[in-house]
């Protein structure tokens, strides 16, 4: 497993998805910096990386990671390279399994940008309270909504692996994140797997009257029937050439 | 009793109402070179899928090695290579890098037989070219390359000399005539391309609509391929007059052109005869020629009989 995601750090070499999401992982820090040099909107870092955490999780990380998951796993297909990988040969199964772990990897990193991005920003502009601790909660609670929304995606694998290029991704990740900003603060927001990991991540769902059980499960079941649904498709669908 | 590497027994695949593969039994004996020939759409690529685990047949069993390919796949496939159509890397890495993938997922990353392989298919130079700017007939030697790196025991080869110009093609042909003689490589190879499978196969399986026709090594193709005396004489209506006087049928035993040429099918060893005949009846006869059908002629024919 190692080898593969080493592998899969190779693939990315020269690629410009990649420098693109680290840009676009720099983008909500940028956007906050901006509103609070300009508007003068909060001089405090922990004000900042509130806001930076829920920009990110709740809205701009959904787009992000539909473009990411859709591109691993839609390269494949479209450099015609996933005939190569499984006559290697590599189990359908593993590969499914690999591309994930690597898609969470991706996260990480991500996350790791975000929030030093975030520290930067605040630095240049002068903000005020910044501790180490600050940014060790700030980068966990960042982290684990980040997590917790890497399990709701997994839907988008069999997107993915169901429609190769990665317009439904992206048009899908554009809709949740619609989706994202009417139903947020509504009644039923801790049923939606992909609100859900940031009122977990933020504490906010002790705010809702539905116990943070629900939105467990609701993650939970996304990601087990996400994963169900790509796997049974992809071992049972010849390759297309 | 024969080795063989590759057998199918029944193969099909069926898309819907459209069986592209129809019940086909093929034999690949260990050690040889067997071309199989088909139009575009005969299902060579389907077939060679399926083997590959690529596709799924609908009905029919496959035996790699002697063995179920479902119950050993990490076993039998690490020991095959293949190309299936163009071959495919990712367009942002060069050809070591592709390689490298390749070679680190199988387990045998060994930097110096990437070079060694590279250096084979004359690709040793390009070091810093990414692989989107290489040529089709590039793409194609990278292809052998990742096809022949791991030392396969069985090389698939899907229409391998695509897009190669003529010195591509004869450094391909001759590379996997070596692999195969020196190194007892079996190879399933196929093209549409009728002098290019002649020019390599040992064994040759022709295909039409999904429908393995026939399967025969070279010697056998070659006894069946049809031998006629062309005779090229300067009174047609006389000579046709004399060979049907001998009983000889007009479009069984032989045909005629009206630029004055006779094709005679039977009787060949009575053709010293045949000339005599028509010299003493006054025909003179410019040219007889022992001729014999080509592979493009015999395909022709045999898939014309389906």
């Amino acid at each position: 497993m190692l080898t593969f995601i080493q592998m899969e750090f190779l693939k990315l070499k020269r690629s410009n998805i990649f420098i693109l999401s680290l840009i676009g992982a720099v983008l909500p820090p940028l956007l906050m910096f901006i509103a609070v040099s300009a508007f003068g909107e909060g001089n405090a870092f922990e004000q900042l990386f509130t806001n930076v955490n829920m920009y990110m999780s709740s809205l701009f990380a959904i787009l992000l990671f539909a473009i990411i998951i859709s591109y691993l796993f839609g390269r494949e297909y479209n450099e015609h390279t996933l005939k190569s990988m499984l006559t290697i040969p590599i189990s359908r199964g593993k590969f499914i399994l690999s591309k994930y772990i690597m898609f969470l990897v991706w996260i990480l990193i991500l996350t790791v940008v975000t929030t030093i991005s975030t520290a930067i920003f605040g630095f240049v502009a002068g903000l005020e309270g910044f501790t180490l601790n600050l940014l060790l909660d700030s980068f966990a609670q960042l982290l684990y909504a980040n997590v917790l929304l890497f399990l709701t995606f997994s839907p988008f694998v069999f997107i993915s692996l169901f429609i190769t290029n990665m317009v439904p991704a992206m048009v899908g990740g554009a809709g949740l994140t619609l989706i994202n900003l009417m139903v947020y603060g509504q009644n039923w927001a801790p049923f939606v797997p992909w609100v859900c990991p940031y009122l977990i991540a933020s504490g906010e769902i002790a705010e809702y009257s539905t116990s943070v059980m629900v939105s467990y499960g609701v993650i939970l079941l996304t990601f087990l029937v996400g994963i169900a649904i790509s796997y049974i498709y992809f071992t049972r669908k010849d390759v297309s050439l | 009793m024969v080795d063989y590497v590759i057998e199918t027994n029944n193969l099909s695949k069926k898309y819907s109402k459209n069986l592209v593969v129809n019940s086909v039994n093929l034999h690949v004996e260990k050690g040889k070179i067997y071309g199989l020939l088909g139009k575009n759409g005969a299902g060579k690529t389907t077939t060679m899928c399926m083997l590959l685990n690529l596709t799924y047949p609908s009905s029919g069993d496959i035996l790699l090695f002697g063995k179920n390919p479902k119950r050993y796949p990490k076993e039998i496939y690490s020991k095959i290579g293949s190309i299936i159509e163009t071959p495919g890397f990712y367009e942002n890495l060069t050809a070591y890098e592709n390689l490298k993938i390749i070679a680190k997922l199988r387990g045998n990353h060994n930097p110096n037989n990437i070079k060694r392989v590279l250096d084979m298919v004359n690709l040793d130079g390009e070091t810093s070219k990414k692989f989107k700017d290489f040529s089709l007939g590039m793409k194609q030697r990278l292809g052998i390359a990742a096809a022949i790196m791991h030392s396969p025991e069985l090389l698939i080869l899907d229409e391998p000399i695509n897009g190669l110009d003529p010195f591509g093609i004869k450094e391909i042909r001759d590379l996997l005539k070596r692999l195969s003689h020196e190194f007892g490589i079996t190879i399933l190879i196929s093209s549409h391309i009728l002098s290019e499978i002649e020019n390599i196969a040992d064994v040759i399986g022709f295909m039409d609509n999904g429908v393995l026709i026939e399967e025969i090594t070279k010697d056998e193709l070659y006894d069946k391929l049809n031998k006629y005396v062309e005779f090229k004489v300067s009174d047609v209506n006389l000579a046709i007059k004399i060979l049907s006087d001998l009983g000889l049928k007009e479009n069984i035993d032989f045909t005629f052109t009206d630029n004055g040429k006779i094709c005679l099918y039977s009787n060949l060893n009575l053709r010293d005869k045949f000339n005599e005949l028509f010299v003493n009846s006054g025909i003179a006869v410019n040219k007889v020629n022992l001729c014999e059908e080509n592979l493009e002629d015999f395909f022709t024919r045999i898939v014309g009989n389906t």
